[in-house]
């Protein structure tokens, strides 16, 4: 039997959540909202669960995960309980119930933590850099470019690169595989064939590429199954763009990181350029709409939110000032930059990948995943 | 424009010709006091006297209202005004009020004409009836409704082409398009604000489609449907003209909800809905009837039973707010809502709806004092200063409060609440 947990609201403040005590189930949210369906209705499921404090129910949906924060149950509400930005604190919520490390909790509910893990994480990498940094030579390559290789060579810093990945997919890994137990294990007595986790497989890599979910938000009102949102372009773009640039820095750091200067149309700078341009646009996008609060998703932010937006600022402004002062022959604001890049960009992936926003890139597919396997299994019974 | 001007003294000024209005003044007039009854529409009755039924005992409302109506158009001791306008009142000391009314010219010489209605027959402008909710049409020469008090031809001049027909038409001669406003300065004793409700106006919600999906109705509308001087004697679908038969009832449409302004509860829609629910159960015996509602509020003598009443007699009651609503080509309508028993989101195809709007405060009720002169409560009904002891009681002594116009309740209620307001009023006056 369920326990009330009247303490769970207040917990969920922390992570954001407003005065959902004031709804009063009517159900509008649920009836506005263009990703409710008959399988997965939301969100008021969601602020009930929440007023009730039911942690169970509450780990064990995927309900938040399927909501894109359109905003429609936050504008339409009677009652004005926010239950849109409910569902986004629940998310915040539940990464942090997957992740057994703890640290999710403590980066979401405590600014100390926050913003003393982004400051720890940035001196290791300038520390490493005062002791292991190869010669500063001022000397320039035949075709006039900066020789970053000398000053931090690739070989050294994929090294460097291969233990953030590993410990990100330990992180990231370990919390979808605890998503697994909460969401598809919970079903006790319903057997699900293995053969469903492969037949269910391209949901997860459909909902990962195209994000199509999201293009779906806000489209009710014209019954229009599919309609190219600037919204969801801005975001598929700004998601695609991370893709690309993680890829690029983890797996072929030797020819992403290269002292040559190749013309404009070599698929090295082609790409870079795609990857800082979805960047630039998708963060400066997020930037102004969260400072102009005009739609519903944009008005209320987590100190978090910001956090994601500016670390992700900094990384691509001086992702692009290292690349300039390279091809230009500047040594020392090349070296100089390029420190200051990593100690911005490891913190950053390794606070937002397995704990804030780019976890969700993950959590949302699997998510889609999982439920299906779950509702499969359950046809099949 | 020069105009008439009439000086006047009475004990009593009643502003607000409605069932709380007029009983307030017959109890008055009956006990000897002179009382004034000015009503800005061309009949007295209110909203009451366009209504079908009342709950929970299903009487005929016109027959309540108007012999009531009657007698208080024949009492010796009230006059009233109707098509007039209380501009503004001053309270000059105790027991000593002034107020200035301006009666609107009607076009017709009201103590001439016999309602004969050949002017109407004769007039060639059709306009919206608005005393049918805009449901049919109506002459711009034309008597307001069939049992108005008085019942005496009105022009409506806004829309009057001046063709002159319906002069020509008249037997008795009484059209007279020269008539001029008459200002009435009055001095009085007290004051009764009686000025009743606005009803929600449902364009406010964009997802409900009123006024673009025409078989989305107010239940004004479908009141006038049911009522006994209902338009097309039956109960159509006014897409089509075809006869309903699955009808759906939003409960709280412009009540309970912040994003419209008006977060308090209505207090009558659950009971005239399930009211109409079961008439329409009379009406249309083939239909079915299904009510969304969030609560059902059956707080009164006799409502629960009422309630079940309507459920022994077949109507659904289905817990969950309509969250939108959206039109087939054919014209019915597809009703969103989420099912809050199972939890799940559900569509349903209805081919009329009507929406149960809720009452909003008349902006009315206080535009004739100074501002900020009478005090308002934060939904702009009169604010009540001595809600348990006195409860017609305002912010200015000598002023009182009878039925709606302090916030939302039924006919017993404001019938009650003129009661008190009244009796408040006398010993105010006896008082001194």
């Amino acid at each position: 039997m369920a326990v009330a947990d009247t303490h769970f609201g207040e917990d969920l403040k922390k992570f954001g959540a407003f005065d959902f005590n004031a709804c009063y189930n009517c159900g509008t949210c649920t009836a506005v909202c263009s990703l409710s369906d008959e399988q997965n209705s939301f969100p008021r499921e969601m602020v009930r669960f929440s007023v009730l404090g039911l942690r169970d129910d509450i780990s064990a949906s995927v309900k938040p995960w399927l909501c894109y924060y359109c905003g429609q149950c936050s504008t339409h509400c009677p009652q004005d309980a926010k239950p849109a930005e409910l569902m986004m604190s629940l998310r915040r919520y539940l990464t942090s119930v997957y992740d057994c490390s703890g640290l999710g909790r403590k980066l979401y509910t405590s600014k100390v933590w926050e913003f003393g893990s982004i400051s720890l994480l940035a001196l290791v990498i300038l520390v490493l850099f005062i002791f292991l940094h190869g010669p500063m030579t001022t000397e320039l390559t035949e075709q006039g470019g900066v020789k970053l290789n000398t000053f931090a060579p690739w070989k050294q810093v994929e090294i460097g690169d291969w233990i953030m990945a590993g410990m990100l997919s330990f992180f990231l890994l370990s919390n979808i595989f605890n998503m697994y137990l909460k969401i598809v294990r919970k079903n006790e007595g319903l057997k699900i064939p293995l053969k469903l986790y492969v037949t269910e497989f391209y949901h997860l890599v459909l909902h990962f590429a195209t994000q199509k979910q999201l293009s779906k938000c806000d489209t009710l009102g014209t019954r229009k199954k599919f309609t190219f949102s600037s919204y969801w372009i801005i975001h598929w773009f700004l998601m695609s763009s991370y893709v690309v640039m993680f890829i690029m820095i983890v797996f072929f750091l030797g020819w992403f990181q290269t002292d040559n200067i190749y013309h404009w149309t070599h698929p090295q700078r082609l790409l870079g350029y795609y990857a800082t341009a979805g960047l630039l646009t998708g963060v400066v996008w997020f930037f102004v709409a969260r400072f102009r609060k005009r739609d519903e998703k944009s008005k209320h932010s987590h100190i978090t939110d910001w956090t994601f937006l500016v670390l992700l600022f900094l990384t691509t402004v001086t992702g692009i000032l290292v690349q300039i002062f390279r091809i230009n022959g500047m040594p020392y604001p090349t070296y100089y930059t390029y420190v200051i890049h990593l100690m911005v960009l490891f913190p950053m992936l390794m606070i937002e990948v397995p704990f804030s926003k780019w976890s969700h890139l993950a959590y949302r597919p699997f998510a889609i995943y999982f439920d299906r396997v779950v509702q499969a299994a359950k046809k099949i019974k | 424009m020069a105009e008439n001007f009439i000086r006047d003294s009475f004990d009593a000024l009643v502003i607000g010709g409605g069932i709380a209005g007029g009983e307030a003044a017959l109890n008055l007039a009956n006990n000897g006091f002179k009382v004034i009854l000015v009503e800005k529409d061309l009949s007295i009755g209110g909203k009451m006297i366009h209504l079908s039924k009342v709950f929970p005992t299903l009487d005929c409302s016109a027959c309540i209202t108007t012999p009531k109506v009657s007698e208080i158009s024949r009492h010796p001791s009230i006059t009233i005004l109707t098509g007039s306008e209380v501009k503004k009142i001053v309270k000059r000391g105790e027991n000593d009020f002034e107020a200035m009314v301006i009666k609107h010219p009607r076009y017709v010489r009201e103590e001439d004409c016999t309602g004969c209605q050949l002017c109407e027959q004769a007039c060639p402008v059709v306009v919206k009836d608005q005393y049918q909710y805009d449901m049919v049409g109506r002459k711009a020469a034309y008597i307001p409704f069939s049992i108005a008090s008085p019942r005496v031809a009105a022009i409506d001049i806004e829309n009057c082409t001046l063709c002159g027909a319906c002069e020509k038409a008249c037997p008795t001669k009484c059209i007279d398009f020269t008539q001029e406003a008459t200002e009435y300065q009055l001095s009085l004793r007290t004051v009764i604000i009686a000025t009743g409700f606005n009803l929600f106006d449902p364009l406010k919600i964009e997802r409900f489609g009123y006024g673009k999906m025409k078989n989305v109705i107010t239940s004004m509308q479908m009141e006038r449907l049911l009522a006994p001087t209902r338009p097309f004697n039956t109960v159509l679908r006014p897409g089509d003209g075809k006869m309903p038969c699955r009808l759906a009832y939003v409960l709280c449409a412009g009540s309970r909800d912040i994003t419209v302004g008006n977060p308090i509860c209505s207090q009558i829609c659950c009971m005239y809905s399930i009211k109409q629910a079961q008439l329409l159960m009379g009406a249309l015996p083939m239909a079915d009837v299904t009510i969304y509602y969030i609560n059902i509020r059956s707080f009164g003598k006799g409502f629960e039973e009422f309630y079940d009443q309507a459920k022994g007699m077949g109507v659904n009651f289905v817990k969950g707010k309509i969250g939108m609503i959206s039109e087939k080509e054919n014209g019915d309508l597809i009703l969103r809502y989420e099912d809050i028993n199972a939890s799940v989101v559900k569509e349903a195809n209805h081919d009329m709806v009507i929406l149960s709007v809720g009452l909003v405060s008349n902006p009315d009720n206080a535009a004739f004092f100074d501002r900020g002169e009478l005090r308002l409560d934060p939904f702009n009904f009169v604010c009540q200063t001595d809600l348990l002891a006195s409860p017609a009681r305002t912010s200015i002594d000598g002023v009182f409060v009878a039925g709606t116009a302090s916030g939302p309740m039924d006919i017993p209620d404001s019938i009650l609440s003129a009661g008190a307001a009244s009796s408040e009023a006398m010993s105010y006056i006896i008082r001194k």
